[in-house]
């Protein structure tokens, strides 16, 4: 197994030591109609205050990677078939599950994109917050109540001492969302994953959570992993960005870099199919064809058969043939990696 | 809440009258004359006929006969049988036995429905869960008459753990008949918790619950079983009226002397006030254990709001 050296990391965000190292994990489900390949071997690692956006479309395996890293998998079906998970240097993958769940929490925690079944009906948001402090720490309930007040302060929920003995249904969508956060940061978590945090929630709003989400991480300086097929969100907030597709990271770099050039065709395509100010009347160019099943993958490159650049058969330079060859995830200019055999040609260098 | 309450409970007085109306004329309708056969083989004089008839009533049409019966109710008084007892002694009596075959019915079948459900929900597919599905379906599939000889014999002749008929040991008389009657209820809690459990296991918050790092306990106690025993106390609640008609099979079998039994004695002998009355009753505990369910509803789930 050979583990990313943080020193000699493509991402230029990482300068500190890293606290979540995810080493060439994959993960599958067992299913009666066959094996779904979810996550083919993802690597990355996310230091203290930095902010990693994992872009892709559904199905591309980011919540399922998030999941494992939380040990939060249904298994069965799924998997971990391999792979290392080191939070603080740890392998949390040859911890015990009581190890494990000691994580959960206080090291790394995560919000989920819809709030509303994600908070349990029936307890009080006051209840479901204070929760973290009883299991973790012991905390007696009145003090969970009073630490639940002071947190939903802190996500700016307004009245939060009259509303602390309200029930999920009876906040909006947005408060919800914030209940959620403040339940993930109850234990100042050194790493927090946010899948989909916004998506749920009317565009006004979901710049306030993203905004309370980077005010939260300067001031705990906790690492941050945003889960998202939002370009937007991305670029606003991210520093680096790992772009997935059927499984596999297929690009990776700063933010600026990635979109403002993106090194693989993917990534290409995703640019070209939002709309943006500057193209004006111009058309969307959408990505042809159909994301991939991941119970049958293509063969070679992915990303081969809604490629606009591939080259098959005598096209394709030796050991380069799109629908045959796997592209690495290799660095193609300092400070980006890409999985194309042909990147250079889609930079443009 | 209270208001709610309030206006449930007048509710039920329509449903009553109507009930009782209905009890009434289904026994008005019965074939045959209930006076001529309480003399048996030996006829009685037509002067006693004729007397009796004027006493209870029964020369009159339908309707004055259900007018007097309710004129006599708001009195308080119920009536009497042919044989000159007081209905009201009759259930005085005979009430507290059927209450207590129905107490212990529903524990049986709430305290082992239930923990064999959230063992076989929280292992789908595993030993136990196949356990609870074979042992429940087989439970369902037999008969009660023939459940209830198979308990009497096994646990009551060949192993003496209880007795086997009548109410002369307390409690322990009716933890075979409680057993018997609530079988077919505790397959039926049995299987309702296991599937509500592993649905609920699915939902995203329990997976929140888990990612918050809870121990696994508090995972299934709090987040998983106060949400799954929803539909379970409803099926209960509604169980228990179900429990006191079912009684009838199981009060004959065990020879427990509860209103069941002097339902069926009484519909035979066509005993008019006694069916009414004792019917009438059942009718207003099932009424009033939905209402129970209902405000139970609101204690389990917040979201539902009586105003």
């Amino acid at each position: 197994m050979t583990r990313p050296d943080p020193t000699t990391s493509v991402l230029t965000g990482s300068a500190g030591t890293p606290v979540l190292e995810v080493d060439d994990l994959h993960v599958e489900f067992r299913t009666r109609s066959g094996v779904v390949n979810a996550v083919n071997g993802i690597s990355y690692s996310l230091a203290e205050g930095q902010t990693l956006a994992i872009l892709g479309e559904s199905g591309s395996g980011k919540s399922v990677s998030a999941q494992a890293i939380m040990g939060i998998l249904d298994s069965p079906p799924a998997v971990i078939t391999g792979g290392g998970i080191l939070f603080e240097g740890r392998d949390l993958l040859t911890q015990s599950p009581e190890e494990q769940r000691k994580v959960r929490g206080p090291g790394i925690s995560m919000i989920f994109q819809d709030a509303l079944s994600s908070l349990n009906p029936v307890y009080s948001v006051g209840y479901q917050i204070g929760e973290m402090f009883r299991a973790h720490r012991g905390t007696s309930k009145r003090d969970a109540k009073k630490h639940a007040v002071e947190l939903m302060d802190r996500v700016r929920i307004p009245g939060a001492a009259s509303r602390v003995d309200d029930f999920p249904h009876q906040f909006s969508g947005g408060m919800r969302q914030r209940v959620m956060i403040a339940m993930a940061i109850a234990l100042d978590p050194r790493v927090l994953i946010a899948d989909e945090p916004t998506t749920a929630l009317d565009v006004t709003v979901q710049a306030q959570v993203m905004d309370l989400l980077k005010d939260l991480q300067r001031d705990t300086g906790m690492g941050l992993v945003l889960i998202t097929h939002d370009l937007g969100v991305v670029n606003e907030v991210a520093d680096d960005v790992a772009v997935m597709y059927a499984g596999r990271i297929v690009e990776r770099g700063t933010v600026d870099d990635v979109f403002g050039n993106p090194a693989h065709p993917y990534t290409e395509g995703l640019m070209n199919s939002v709309p943006q100010v500057e193209a004006k009347g111009g058309r969307l160019q959408p990505i042809v064809g159909q994301p991939p099943n991941l119970a049958a993958i293509p063969s070679g490159c992915p990303f081969h058969p809604r490629c606009a650049r591939r080259r098959l058969g005598a096209d394709a330079a030796p050991g380069r043939e799109c629908a045959t060859d796997v592209p690495p995830l290799r660095l193609v200019v300092p400070g980006r990696e890409a999985a194309c055999h042909y990147s250079e040609e889609v930079l443009g260098v | 809440m209270g208001r709610y309450i309030a206006r449930r409970l007048l509710l039920t007085i329509p449903v009553l009258i109507g009930a009782s109306f209905l009890i009434f004329a289904l026994v008005y309708a019965l074939p045959g004359d209930p006076i001529r056969a309480l003399g048996g083989e030996r006829p009685l004089s037509p002067a006693v006929v004729a007397q009796l008839r004027e006493e209870f009533n029964l020369d009159d049409p339908l309707v004055v006969q259900y007018a007097k019966y309710v004129g006599d109710l708001l009195q308080g008084d119920l009536g009497t049988d042919f044989r000159g007892r007081e209905v009201s002694e009759t259930i005085t009596q005979r009430l507290p036995v059927t209450l207590r075959l129905t107490v212990v019915a529903i524990a049986i079948e709430t305290v082992i429905g239930i923990i064999a459900g959230v063992l076989a929900g929280i292992r789908r597919n595993g030993f136990l869960d196949n356990l609870v599905l074979v042992s429940s379906t087989l439970i369902v599939s037999v008969p009660i008459l023939v459940l209830a000889f198979v308990a009497q014999f096994v646990l009551g002749l060949q192993f003496g753990w209880f007795p086997i008929a009548g109410i002369n040991e307390g409690w322990l008389s009716y933890v075979l008949p409680g057993l018997v009657l609530a079988s077919g209820s505790l397959a039926y809690v049995a299987r309702l918790t296991r599937t509500s459990i592993a649905e609920n296991l699915r939902a995203d918050y329990v997976r929140t619950a888990r990612a918050k790092g809870l121990p696994n306990r508090t995972v299934i106690g709090r987040h998983t079983l106060r949400n799954s025993l929803i539909p379970v106390v409803t099926f209960i609640g509604a169980d228990i009226g179900t429990l006191m008609g079912g009684a009838i099979v199981t009060e004959t079998v065990f020879n427990l002397p509860g209103i069941g039994r002097a339902v069926f004695d009484s519909v035979q002998a066509q005993e008019g006030a006694v069916v009414v009355g004792i019917v009438t009753l059942m009718v207003f505990f099932f009424i009033f254990f939905n209402l129970v369910v209902d405000v139970l509803y609101a204690v389990l789930d917040p979201r539902i709001r009586y105003d």
